[in-house]
């Protein structure tokens, strides 16, 4: 059984910023732990999330199913263009989890931070 | 002539289970000498390939899945085998890179990892029933062939 554990913490930058560490292996089992945790601090008022993947060896497909979801729970549409999401940004993906992102073509869309406070800064 | 070095898991085709097939995937690569590089590839696939049977073959119904990895040369072949329902591959397609994430199918992503990041992947129906995946990928093991 895949676990999947999600620590919560908040930092203030220019917005107040929810940081979700990640650790474990994100797959089809536990993908809905993160979606689900993700909810939890949208409904509590979270409006801007930093997923911080640091601590996450693995993420298949499923993965990108929970930050898609978590995206549109933030309402956050980057379209008609091409941008960026604003209110949903990864920080310190491991160098395979990175590869995946890049496969699926989601750094496209996904602004990938690589330090804590420059990341939490850059809402 | 000695056999090519092989190795096999048989376990309940369950989400439950993905964890314990990824480090399945590790100890036989490790023992075949697969290069890190190509091992994290081989986990993603086999982890998408594992979750489609899951998903899409088996359904409701139990079942079990069989991974079969082996070396030759220096190319490594990993046959996953299920007892599903037969599988079209060619049913979802690539994911639509250039548009925008909440436009986006996700159906689809598996295979296209798995076609991605292998040098072969063939889906075989099975005389008997059930399908196999074949997966090949060449360069994989070091000092190989």
């Amino acid at each position: 059984m895949t676990t999947l554990n999600i620590t919560v913490e908040q930092a203030q930058g220019r917005v107040p910023v929810t940081v979700l560490r990640i650790e474990g292996d994100i797959d089809a089992a536990s993908h809905k732990t993160l979606q689900d945790k993700a909810a939890e601090v949208i409904n509590a008022g979270s409006t801007h999330i930093l997923l911080d993947l640091a601590g996450v060896k693995y993420m298949g497909s499923a993965g990108f199913r929970a930050i898609h979801a978590i995206a549109n729970m933030l309402a956050d549409d980057p379209s008609p263009g091409l941008e960026k999401y604003k209110n949903l940004k990864l920080l310190s993906p491991t160098d395979a989890v990175a590869k995946v992102i890049k496969t699926l073509g989601f750094d496209i869309y996904l602004d990938i931070q690589q330090d804590r406070e420059s990341a939490v800064n850059s809402f | 002539m000695s056999a090519e070095p092989s190795l096999d898991l048989t376990v309940k085709a369950s989400l439950d289970n993905l964890q314990e097939i990824r480090s399945y995937i590790d100890q036989a690569g490790a023992s075949l000498g697969i290069s890190e590089s190509a091992l994290g590839d081989l986990r993603l696939v086999v982890d998408e390939a594992v979750t489609n049977v899951v998903i899409h073959g088996y359904g409701d119904v139990e079942g079990n899945v069989e991974i079969r990895m082996e070396a030759s040369g220096s190319s490594v072949i990993v046959r996953i085998r299920d007892n599903a329902e037969t599988f079209n591959p060619d049913q979802p397609g690539a994911p639509q890179l250039n548009t925008p994430l909440k436009d986006r199918p996700f159906g689809g992503m598996g295979i296209f990892l798995i076609r991605k990041m292998t040098d072969e992947a063939e889906f075989l129906p099975l005389p008997g029933g059930g399908n196999e995946l074949r997966l090949v990928k060449h360069g994989a093991i070091q000092n190989g062939g």
